[in-house]
């Protein structure tokens, strides 16, 4: 058949990537724009936690329709941990969820973060990166906490926001 | 002392002697109902954007008191608070005010009218509510599962206070309006709903807790209303027997017959039984449902409460509730969208006309226009939303203006234009090449999940053509000679879609057959299929074939598979899609047919492999056959249906009715 996968798949690749560095850039482009009207006393990361709080609550909603507790404690970890790990890989990033030793313990790993290069490129601090990370995921969470009355906690306890090594996220059910 | 508002005798009736326990009388509270039919609540979006009554809907509501022939007729809930959080539909009628009250009272005088006995709902949509204000009333935050609700705000105990207050004063202008009987809502995530679900109250104060607590809100309900109502004006409640929303922790069967019990000693005089939630997972009343699914909540409910239990839910045909009611497990048959299908079911019923009834085909497309702000419509009846028009209904033509109409293709549009011309006057004669009438729909009714459904409004329109003596010439082909030698004085060309051909190239001895013949059974397929079209005919024949044991691939042109299906019934469309193992390739389309594979290409150009050996073309094109043989001669001409543009059953059978109104 002619198809000519190679050329397909690194066309395609290609195009994929170009549409994750986008993600990031647009982001930065809009703090900087938030920033200008904000003016030279605003907080810059005051800003972007802002921001991220209301891209957070927006991915939250679309997270209502898709878990079901019927499916037990476990499951319904693991699929939020995924659906977390999956935002965060269409972005560009090399995520892997596991469970954790104690029960109501999901982990999501990072291993490559694409934020820390654009970051750079539109010079935003680094310890942004990661906080805007950690409240992104704080805010899903505060919805489907809410919607399934079941009290949902994330911590970062891992975080190279320079895109190597780690990061090291705990989901869990808080007591 | 028990009164009757009007005096029925069916028993010289058929339909009282073959269905008795449905004509048979009923009491509510102090109140007889002649019969045990009841037209339930319905929203419609027909009434101004204040909540004042409209032309429309008195016409509707007449309508359907008609037809519930001395039954129960209730006109839509009403919102009860001027800031209107209550306000679920954009056409909602209110009654917050005495200025609404001469509107209300158009409605109770249209249903007095025909001897029915007037029904007022009083409806705050609670969480599902706020449809003009930035924000819903709730009893507790909770995040909405769907984008189209308005984000709620957790009720102060001042605002559960003035909700009570504004039930019970609405409940006033009800009767004050000439209402007979009062009915609270309590259903499918309306306000005291709620208040019931531990899914969306998590007060710890007297109104939330243990489902005393979370009833607490509804007993005051109820007792306002009955102070209200005395003994005179029976009360009523909807409460879900089963809310279907276990996957987010809402009630147990168990506590829903607690909050049936706990309405019964607050005074209520019959209960209304309804499953699910608009946010439940599960299917509660669409076609893919089993008619009678849900008749065992009745009887659940009977076995708890000694008021009478009325109920709908997917209980179309009247030997069901009959039955259930002979059997003691129900006592009304309430009817929603049967009705808004046809709004004379019960009557024909009665007098032992049923094969004229027009069957819902619950495809849940009134529901879908309620959710979008626009004014409700039915899939299959044309004259829904239109009964003040005049203009919508079939006029006979004068002596001289009769005509000699020649139809060709008998499926829904065809048909349904035959006997609504021949209703007028016309002498309608419809061919077709095929020995059947239905057109694709006896394909089409093949397809699983509830679609033999479709097939009822084919028998409708077969009987109503036999009514009005359309003259069938069945398996008779038209052609331009046929044409020319019958020369009539109108042609319709109902003759359904064409199916294209692949534009691709397309291997030597590849195996392509059509979606009629693959949903008839009149040819083979290989175990790898890939359905050309992804739209309805498409959908339906790839979980054919996936419960076949097929591997089905969908490769179709629209951004999304069932664009022509409507939301309220696509979700189902989408989970059966995912359940059968059925990959879905929007956005696409096929570019070769090769030996044992086929090229998909994207909308943007990238081209993949997808194993294959038979493609089954499900794509439709309008069907230019015969138009400029019939316009070469000078005739009249309609072309309506798929023939103009493919699309549902829906849009054939509209085509066919108004096409049948102009000719």
């Amino acid at each position: 058949m002619p198809v000519n996968a190679e050329k397909e798949i690194t066309t395609l690749w290609r195009n994929l990537h170009n549409a994750q560095g986008e993600i990031c850039k647009t982001f930065y482009r809009w703090r900087e724009a938030a920033l200008e009207i904000a003016g030279p006393d605003a907080d810059e990361t005051e800003v972007a936690l802002k921001a991220i709080r209301v891209i957070g609550k927006d991915i939250g909603k679309s997270f209502l329709p898709r878990l079901n507790w019927l499916k037990g404690e476990e499951a319904f970890l693991m699929n939020l941990g995924r659906a977390l790990a999956g935002i965060w890989a269409n972005e560009g990033a090399i995520t892997s969820v596991e469970k954790g030793e104690k029960e109501g313990e999901v982990f999501i790993k990072c291993t490559r973060d694409p934020w820390p290069t654009y970051a750079k490129e539109y010079g935003v601090p680094m310890e942004e990166v990661a906080q805007c990370r950690e409240k992104l995921f704080q805010t899903i969470l505060e919805d489907v906490s809410l919607f399934f009355n079941i009290p949902l906690a994330i911590e970062m306890l891992k975080a190279i926001p320079r895109g190597e090594g780690m990061y090291l996220f705990r989901l869990y059910k808080a007591e | 002392m028990a009164k009757q508002l009007f005096e029925w005798d069916y028993s010289s009736y058929p339909g009282a002697k073959k269905y008795p326990h449905l004509f048979k009388p009923i009491q509510l509270g102090n109140l007889i109902i002649p019969n045990r039919i009841k037209y339930a609540a319905t929203e419609d979006n027909f009434n101004d954007p204040d909540g004042f009554i409209t032309d429309a809907d008195v016409a509707y509501m007449r309508a359907r008191a008609e037809g519930v022939v001395g039954g129960l007729c209730f006109m839509q809930g009403v919102y009860m608070d001027e800031p209107r959080r209550g306000q679920g539909y954009v056409g909602q009628a209110a009654a917050w005010d005495d200025k609404f009250i001469p509107g209300l009272k158009r409605i109770a005088d249209a249903i007095h009218g025909e001897k029915a006995v007037a029904g007022f709902q009083l409806m705050h949509c609670g969480r599902v509510g706020g449809v003009a204000v930035p924000y819903a009333h709730g009893p507790s935050y909770v995040p909405q599962r769907l984008r189209v609700f308005t984000p709620v705000q957790e009720m102060t105990k001042e605002d559960i206070k003035q909700c009570i207050k504004e039930h019970a004063d609405a409940c006033r202008r009800g009767i004050e309006a000439g209402f007979d009987v009062i009915e609270i809502s309590g259903i499918v995530g309306y306000l005291i709903s709620n208040f019931i679900s531990s899914y969306t109250n998590r007060r710890t104060d007297e109104y939330g807790g243990d489902i005393r607590g979370r009833m607490q809100f509804a007993v005051e309900v109820i007792q306002a209303c009955k102070e209200v109502c005395g003994d005179e004006y029976p009360l009523g409640i909807r409460l879900c027997a089963e809310e279907l929303l276990d996957d987010v922790r809402g009630n147990t069967p168990e506590e829903s017959m607690e909050t049936y019990k706990i309405a019964e000693e607050a005074g209520v005089n019959y209960i209304s039984v309804t499953a699910g939630w608009q946010e439940s997972i599960v299917p509660v009343i669409s076609r893919d449902v089993p008619m009678g699914s849900w008749i065992h909540l009745a009887k659940r409910a009977k076995e708890h409460v000694k008021v009478p239990v009325q109920m709908a839910y997917r209980l179309f045909y009247p030997d069901l509730p009959n039955e259930a009611i002979g059997k003691g497990e129900l006592d009304m048959w309430e009817m929603c969208r049967p009705m808004i299908a046809d709004p004379y079911m019960p009557k024909k019923i009665l007098e032992g006309r049923e094969e004229e009834i027009r069957f819902c085909v619950a495809c849940n497309l009134c529901l879908a226009r309620l959710f979008r702000d626009a004014p409700m419509t039915c899939y299959i009846n044309p004259l829904c939303a239109h009964e003040h028009d005049e203009n919508f209904y079939p006029k006979p033509v004068e002596e001289d203006d009769k005509k000699e109409v020649m139809i060709v293709g008998a499926g829904p549009a065809g048909l349904e234009c035959a006997y609504v011309a021949a209703q007028r006057g016309h002498e309608v004669h419809v061919y077709d090449k095929r020995e059947q009438l239905g057109g694709t729909i006896l394909e089409a009714s093949k397809a699983p999940y509830g679609d033999d459904e479709l097939m009822t409004c084919i028998n409708y329109q077969k009987v109503m053509c036999e009514k009005y003596g359309v003259q069938f010439h069945l398996g008779t082909e038209v052609t331009e000679e046929l044409i020319q030698e019958e020369m009539p004085d109108t042609v319709v060309l109902a003759t359904g879609p064409v199916y294209p051909q692949l534009k691709g190239k397309v291997a030597e001895g590849a195996r392509i057959v059509n979606v009629l013949d693959v949903l008839a059974g009149r040819v083979e397929v290989g175990d790898n299929v890939v359905v050309w079209g992804n739209r309805k005919p498409g959908i339906g024949v790839a979980l054919c074939l996936a419960k076949q044991g097929k591997k089905v691939t969908l490769v179709g042109k629209d951004k999304t598979a069932g664009f022509d299906v409507n939301p309220s019934f696509k979700w189902r469309y989408m989970i059966y899609l995912r359940q059968n193992r059925i990959t879905a390739y929007n956005d696409c389309d096929i570019e070769e047919v090769g030996e044992g594979e086929v090229i998909v290409r994207t909308y943007d150009g990238y081209r993949f492999p997808v194993a294959c050996d038979t493609v089954v073309i499900s794509e439709r094109e309008a069907n230019e056959g015969l138009k400029q043989a019939v316009q070469s001669e000078g005739i009249e001409l309609f072309v309506i249906g798929d023939a103009l543009v493919p699309r549902n059953m829906s849009s054939a059978v509209h085509d066919g009715y108004r096409v049948g109104l102009r000719i």
